[in-house]
């Protein structure tokens, strides 16, 4: 057993509490998320954060349960975390956060990460299930068309790459982000979110996010205007004659990644149309299913882009004016830039052969030095990366989704507010991964809104 | 080399910026003078607006550019213009107006004219696009252009003007056509396998340094008449990159010695269906 080992397993000193504020995680175990982020706590000498599995939480709610029972439960199982393959008994931390007394000493209040829900199957299914008992849309328009009702959702079998009711699954996981937020204010008062849960439920819909930074003097594409409700393919084509916009993004609200999004183009003088997309569709007994390719498609039948925009906006959709991104040879590229405590950290020049830039597939990514932006345009992404963040003064960290424009004054625009969008690879700040520069602000800076 | 790129934006074209003002600012500046290469990328909504905006201006203001060697009309990128989309116009007095042109690049093909193409100086001419007319084709094999030592061609497919057949590109495989090429592509074809079987044993083949059968179609079928010509032996160099070869074909590449590139190589699609790469 190494010191460390040793000094993580011994009762934590009632001086020591008081130097370090708990951070509960909730997330799903064992990812690369969580992993990734105990390895850091550890490596720069903090507690591991207490894991609150999403499927636990979901799945004791749906039992009538609370937060709190869930999060009881992880303490009495004594919340073993498994770092490198070792045990990592979390308990002599984790009493902290089930101790109710502490909560009036003002450095014992636990801090909240929510992390990213996907990726685990349990839990898109409780989510799902959770956006069909939370559903007051009513049943018109087609809207709930592609709506899985709330008996089948527990018991639904994966496809792989399939897309299940978006809207749905997007009404489930506000509903638990709300849920979390009432919940734990109400079990720890002075509880404090790094990322407040109804801000990641505005950076959650690009419609509403793109809205906010627009109204925080934030640069972001041209949302398409339009009197009317854009619901269907012939709404977008009218809309977007209306505004002589010929190149839009039409993009899943609640997507994340290149899921769902779609390049989008009609030439005004031969009225050919182009949608270029990795959202793949395929007709099973008289319906169109829809689910995400690795590869991108590109569409060019009026049939089938109006099956795409459809769907698409019938399960609701941001659309954008399609900007031209700067380029670096025959690439375009955006950046990731993550941000935290206020600063900029990590960067990720992300270049493509094609529109889409976030499709993890084939897409070269490099270091901003790499890919010889000079500093005049890296002051530029982070000063506006850091404008979008400043605009949710209520959260502490995202990575943010930047463009360059070409011509001859390039401007900043923001594409893109991910609150979970700290897991970058093979790039360090400051000599540090993402999780460890983050957990290293915190330390240095314990975390206050106020 | 002093190059220099002009480009009109989305947000410059709204805002009333013109390719032509930006020609006449360039003519006005005394580097002008001294200007080898001038790229012209997006005019601004290349879809709707052709050269035509201010080809005029760049012809008055031609002896602004006594230097000029290398002219590029439409160097833009997807995010700017789909290729098949740019529109294009009569180039033709592009070229007498600069005499002492050494390269002359297009990129887009719609509505693109070159007649008659006649220059006694031009050593590289190359047309990007994702169909070439065979209108175009037929002007280029009557072509006068005798210091012609690279010929680039991106052929393309039917969908985006592509309307010949390899009855088209047949005479531009004759040899003594252009006496100094030494560089021929017929590249990005849909027909890339006829192209490859017909440039095999062309007798152009004679004079030239490289082949470019890249960006196409190719498969194995094209790729047999290739390895098995010896005057494809005697190539500086082949470029097959972008290609539908099978990983037999590439080992015997491999084992050929033939200077030859093969990455990039692609998987035909559920249907079976191979597409050049700029129609991707």
């Amino acid at each position: 057993m190494t010191e460390m080992e040793e000094n993580l397993q011994s009762p934590v000193k009632d001086s020591d509490m008081t130097l370090e504020q708990p951070l509960l995680l909730i997330g799903n175990p064992n990812n690369r998320r969580t992993l990734g982020l105990q390895e850091a706590r550890q490596r720069i000498g903090l507690q591991p954060a207490l894991v609150l599995p999403y499927d636990r939480l979901l799945k004791t709610w749906r039992r009538g349960g609370t937060m709190a029972d869930a999060v009881q439960q992880c303490l009495e199982g004594r919340g073993t975390t498994h770092v490198k393959g070792e045990p990592w008994i979390s308990s002599p931390a984790s009493i902290l956060y089930a101790n109710h007394d502490l909560v009036h000493g003002v450095n014992s209040v636990p801090l909240i990460r929510l992390d990213a829900p996907g990726e685990e199957w349990e839990v898109e299914r409780e989510l799902l299930f959770l956006g069909a008992v939370n559903d007051v849309s009513p049943l018109i328009d087609g809207l709930s068309a592609g709506m899985i009702p709330a008996e089948q959702t527990l018991t639904l079998e994966q496809e792989w790459g399939r897309i299940y009711a978006p809207n749905q699954w997007f009404r489930g996981w506000k509903a638990c982000l709300e849920r979390i937020r009432h919940e734990a204010l109400e079990y720890w008062p002075n509880a404090r979110f790094m990322n407040d849960p109804h801000d990641i439920a505005i950076m959650f819909d690009k419609r509403k996010c793109q809205q906010h930074l627009s109204a925080h003097s934030v640069h972001v594409p041209p949302t398409l205007q339009s009197s009317e409700p854009i619901r269907n393919y012939a709404d977008l084509r009218t809309a977007m004659k209306t505004a002589g916009m010929n190149r839009v993004f039409v993009k899943l609200a609640c997507g994340s990644g290149a899921s769902g999004v779609v390049a989008y183009q009609i030439n005004p003088r031969t009225g050919a149309e182009i949608a270029i997309t990795t959202v793949g569709m395929e007709r099973v007994q008289g319906k169109v299913i829809f689910y995400n390719e690795g590869r991108l498609r590109k569409y060019t039948h009026t049939s089938e882009i109006s099956a795409l925009m459809d769907w698409l906006c019938a399960e609701g959709a941001q659309i954008e004016r399609w900007m031209a991104k700067a380029s670096l040879g025959s690439s375009v590229f955006d950046i990731r830039q993550l941000v935290a405590g206020g600063q900029a950290g990590h960067a990720i020049v992300r270049l493509s052969q094609t529109p889409i830039t976030n499709l993890h597939l084939r897409n070269e990514r490099l270091l901003p030095a790499e890919a010889g932006l000079d500093e005049q345009q890296m002051d530029r992404v982070q000063t506006t990366a850091k404008a979008a963040m400043a605009a949710f003064p209520n959260s502490w960290s995202a990575g943010i989704d930047v463009m360059l424009s070409g011509g001859t004054e390039p401007r900043a625009y923001i594409l893109d507010v991910n609150p979970f969008g700290d897991l970058l690879y093979r790039v360090q700040h400051n000599g540090l991964g993402t999780y460890e520069w983050q957990m290293e602000l915190l330390r240095k800076e314990p975390y206050n809104h106020d | 080399m002093q190059e220099v790129k002009l480009t009109v934006s989305y947000d410059d074209y709204e805002n009333g910026i013109r390719m032509e003002t930006l020609i006449r600012e360039l003519a006005a500046k005394p580097e002008a003078g001294s200007l080898e290469s001038l790229i012209i990328g997006d005019w601004g909504q290349a879809y709707e607006n052709s050269p035509d905006e201010f080809m005029g201006t760049l012809i008055e203001l031609a002896p602004s550019f006594p230097s000029l060697k290398k002219l590029f009309i439409g160097d833009m990128g997807f995010e700017e213009c789909e290729v098949s989309w740019i529109i294009q116009t009569d180039l033709t007095p592009l070229l007498a107006a600069f005499p002492e042109l050494k390269s002359f690049s297009v990129k887009g093909s719609s509505g693109l004219s070159l007649e008659p193409i006649e220059h006694a100086k031009l050593e590289e001419l190359i047309i990007i696009c994702g169909g070439l007319p065979k209108s175009v084709l037929a002007s280029i094999a009557r072509a006068k252009l005798p210091e012609l030592r690279k010929l680039e061609l991106y052929l393309g497919v039917d969908d985006y003007g592509f309307d010949g057949s390899l009855q088209d590109v047949l005479p531009l495989l004759e040899q003594g056509l252009f006496p100094k090429l030494v560089y021929l592509g017929l590249k990005d074809s849909e027909i890339q396998d006829e192209i490859a079987k017909a440039a095999a044993e062309a007798p152009i083949l004679d004079q030239l340094e490289i082949l470019d059968l890249s960006e196409g179609t190719l498969s194995d079928e094209g790729a047999e008449a290739l390895l098995a010509s010896d005057k494809i032996k005697k190539l500086k160099h082949l470029n097959l990159s972008y290609h539908y070869m099978t990983d037999d074909m590439l080992i015997r590449w491999k084992r050929s010695g033939i200077p030859v590139d093969v990455s990039e190589q692609q998987q035909s699609d559920e249907d079976d269906w191979r597409y050049p790469s700029l129609t991707e």
